[in-house]
């Protein structure tokens, strides 16, 4: 099943956020639910990277990929990288997937492989 | 808005303390009225961020606030991240300096210790977005990690300048009783040897094991008062001249530039601006340098040096204790450690006990206006703070 | 006749090869050398090792009594074919690590006590005990289980150890992991650092004796004492008074 990761888009002014705000921060506007939900696209650019040894219990990994990624639309996003060597300005292409697990929890986010 | 002086500091050793987080707040509380000889207290403010979620305590202060005999004083505990400490003297500065209050205790803690290093990592974490970043695995030396990149491939920055902002603090914590590290490192143990590898792993690359500060525990106070009970008093005059604070945005994705920290620009503005005076005007300063690349990237962000050239500054040696402009003499959070709450007030101890020339023989020389930046999240709380010496 | 009784309680000795002596620099800049400890250095070192059983933190003291009772086993003949590594700095004693050759090809990794912490001293002689059985005594796998979460997240992540949870291991039967010839070769530049020979001078420094710990790990306060004020063990309460001395002030 193909998940998607969603940003809001203000009905108002158009200014597509990620993640959700309760209020614009384009134009301000103050009322609630007054946001489209977009699909992010999953094409982009890996702008900055690292792979982490120091993980918190849940990864049982010696190493964690993660990376920023500028996406097509412009919308930066973090996410997982599964990169055995990425490189500053390459493309990369994301899936949604599990990145973390909480004792029965399963959490989707973006993962990144190389484009 | 009245003038707020620094009556009276104090702190504990930062390391692995086995006091109850309250008495870790209390015991530089005392020591804070001891040095200012005042035990009457208006307010009490508390500054700490893993009191719930490591320690199972919430509402600190009215812990400690008892603990200490001062009921009725009111009391608030003060949770901002790792910028919590600073944002405490900014409640204490405005309770004296709205003429609310004549005395103000503003005291930190933490205690990190008593989980293992995993969890405490995780609670650091919790800083970061719930959905766009937490559920990454995306840890603080990780943002810190990203952010070290790019800097080094806009600047030039390189791991060695890293590897030298580490062993200056490490090894000014040596001068510093109460420093968590008392360990001296060299730059060949660190990045020249052939083991320096196992000596200096990767946190998460390209940050290593001593470009990161170590978890510690420690608690520290300063007593805030106005004019009139600062002239009663044998004590050196230290105002607190300036507070400044800035936001930005929660993820740090978002940022427009991710080598700026805009707020760490806007804090250090309005700090200096309240106190009439510029980073040119600075003696001594204390800058958040949970990683050694914050020190370089703060130093230029508050105007110690052009963007993009504090690396040169620590090259040729001017952030050293004898340099033109001495930066974290105390050890900083590197090497006197990182009490996450606590750490804003420690570095405010730093400067109050510089400006008052009792630092022994880490003395910055004629010390008359020191300067604090408490860099939260990843650089979306800041404060800065602005003491000056008077008379 | 007694002494055949004790031929009979006696584990028979196979021939092992001994651990050549290696040296390395720290991040303080300073050299340490890891080197094989004889059966005669054993009581020194259970010395050392004594008053790290009372440090109820950091899994201290659990590891130091079974090191303690390792080392003792070992000097009274009493285990088969344990080895024992020491690191020095400065002659002081800064970690211990054993462990045993069950197999002419399977080796037991007992256990790592660093004594001086802060340098990654624990590191380096793990990494040296992984060598000596891989290398040296040429063993296919170590058996190796770890007592704390750190412990377990640098070897058993850090490395993906393999999982040998049918085999149990000698240190209370908890889930062993592996580390095979393969993990070791592929980890190999990680894993082996330090140089050889190590210099005469350093290592006659080392063999000449094992010195006592200067900073060794020590108890924490006891949380209940009732004049906690005069017992500090952070020593905050000292450097005040002290500092307040210096400037001549009395606040009592």
């Amino acid at each position: 099943m193909e998940r998607n990761i969603y940003a809001y888009q203000c009905r108002s002014c158009d200014t597509v956020h990620y993640p959700f705000r309760m209020r614009c921060k384009g134009c301000g506007q103050n009322d609630f639910f007054e946001f489209d939900p977009v699909a992010l696209p999953t094409h982009g650019r890996l702008l900055t990277f690292t792979f982490v040894h120091n993980l918190p219990a849940e990864y049982d990994v010696a190493r964690l990929g993660l990376g920023v990624v500028e996406l097509d639309n412009g919308i930066r996003l973090l996410g997982q990288l599964d990169i055995v060597e990425p490189v500053m300005g390459m493309e990369v292409n994301g899936r949604v997937s599990v990145v973390r697990h909480e004792t029965y929890d399963d959490f989707f986010g973006m993962v990144f492989t190389a484009a | 808005m009245r003038d707020v002086y620094a009556a009276g500091i104090g702190v504990t050793t930062f390391g692995r303390l086995e006091y109850p987080l309250a008495e870790i707040a209390a015991y530089p509380a005392m020591m804070a009225m001891q040095d200012s000889g005042i035990s009457t207290v208006d307010q009490v403010y508390v500054a700490n961020m893993g009191g719930a979620r490591l320690n199972h305590q919430t509402a600190l202060a009215s812990a400690v606030v008892d603990t200490l005999s001062l009921t009725p004083a009111g009391a608030a505990t003060i949770e901002n991240g790792p910028a919590s400490g600073a944002a405490a003297i900014k409640e204490g500065f405005l309770a004296v300096a709205s003429g609310m209050h004549d005395v103000v205790l503003v005291t930190g803690a933490e205690r990190m210790r008593e989980v293992n290093a995993l969890d405490a990592t995780d609670f650091v974490a919790t800083l970061t977005h719930p959905i766009a970043e937490y559920i990454y695995g995306v840890t603080l030396p990780a943002h810190a990690a990203m952010f070290t990149r790019l800097y080094m491939d806009k600047y030039g920055v390189t791991d060695r300048h890293l590897a030298m902002v580490g062993v200056k603090n490490q090894n000014n914590a040596m001068r510093n009783e109460f420093a968590h590290l008392q360990q001296p490192i060299t730059i060949d143990g660190v990045l020249d040897s052939p083991e320096a590898f196992t000596n200096n792993p990767f946190v998460a690359e390209p940050l290593r094991f001593f470009d990161c500060c170590p978890v510690s525990d420690g608690g520290a106070c300063i007593m805030l008062v106005s004019a009139e009970v600062m002239e009663g008093l044998d004590r050196p005059a230290v105002r607190l001249a300036g507070v400044g604070q800035a936001t930005d945005s929660h993820t740090v994705a978002e940022r427009e530039d991710p080598t700026e920290l805009p707020a760490v620009r806007l804090a250090a503005d309005q700090s200096f601006e309240m106190a009439k005076l510029g980073p040119s005007d600075v003696d001594v300063a204390e800058l958040h340098d949970a990683f050694t690349i914050l020190e370089i990237a703060e130093s230029e962000e508050v105007g110690f040096f052009a963007k993009g050239e504090g690396h040169f500054a620590l090259e040729k040696g001017e952030t050293e204790l004898g340099g033109a402009m001495p930066i974290n003499v105390s050890g900083g959070l590197k090497g006197r450690g990182h009490p996450v709450g606590a750490t804003g007030i420690a570095q405010a101890y730093e400067i109050v006990h510089q400006l008052r020339g009792e630092a022994g023989d880490r003395q910055v020389a004629d010390a008359r206006v020191g300067f604090t930046c408490n860099f939260g999240g990843f650089g979306n709380n800041v404060l800065a703070l602005t003491f000056v010496r008077e008379g | 006749m007694s002494v055949d009784l004790e031929k009979t309680l006696r584990p028979v000795e196979s021939p092992m090869v001994p651990y050549p002596a290696k040296y390395m620099m720290l991040a303080s800049g300073e050299t340490m050398v890891i080197r094989q400890a004889t059966r005669d250095e054993i009581p020194t070192l259970l010395e050392h090792v004594e008053p790290l059983m009372h440090v109820e933190r950091d899994y201290y003291d659990c590891v130091a009594s079974r090191v303690y009772s390792e080392l003792l086993g070992w000097y009274r003949y009493r285990v088969q074919d344990e080895y024992v590594l020491v690191a020095q700095i400065d002659g002081e004693l800064a970690a211990i690590v054993n462990g045993r050759q069950v197999t002419p090809k399977l080796g037991m990794s007992l256990h790592t006590l660093a004594l001086r912490r802060g340098l990654r001293v624990g590191a380096h002689a793990f990494a040296a005990k992984m060598e000596y059985h891989i290398d040296i005594l040429g063993h296919d796998e170590v058996l190796v289980v770890a007592e704390s979460p750190i412990g377990f997240r640098r070897w058993m992540i850090e490395y993906q150890l393999a999982e040998r949870f049918e085999t149990p291991h000698e240190l209370g039967g908890v889930p062993s992991y592996a580390l095979t010839r393969e993990l070791f070769e592929r980890a190999r530049s990680k894993l082996i650092v330090g140089r050889r020979p190590v210099p005469a001078d350093l290592l006659a420094k080392a063999e000449a004796a094992i010195l006592p710990p200067s900073d060794p790990p020590t108890p924490p306060m006891d949380a209940l004492a009732a004049t906690r004020a005069a017992y500090d063990a952070t020593g905050t309460a000292l450097i005040q008074q002290r500092r307040r001395q210096e400037r001549g002030v009395d606040h009592a």
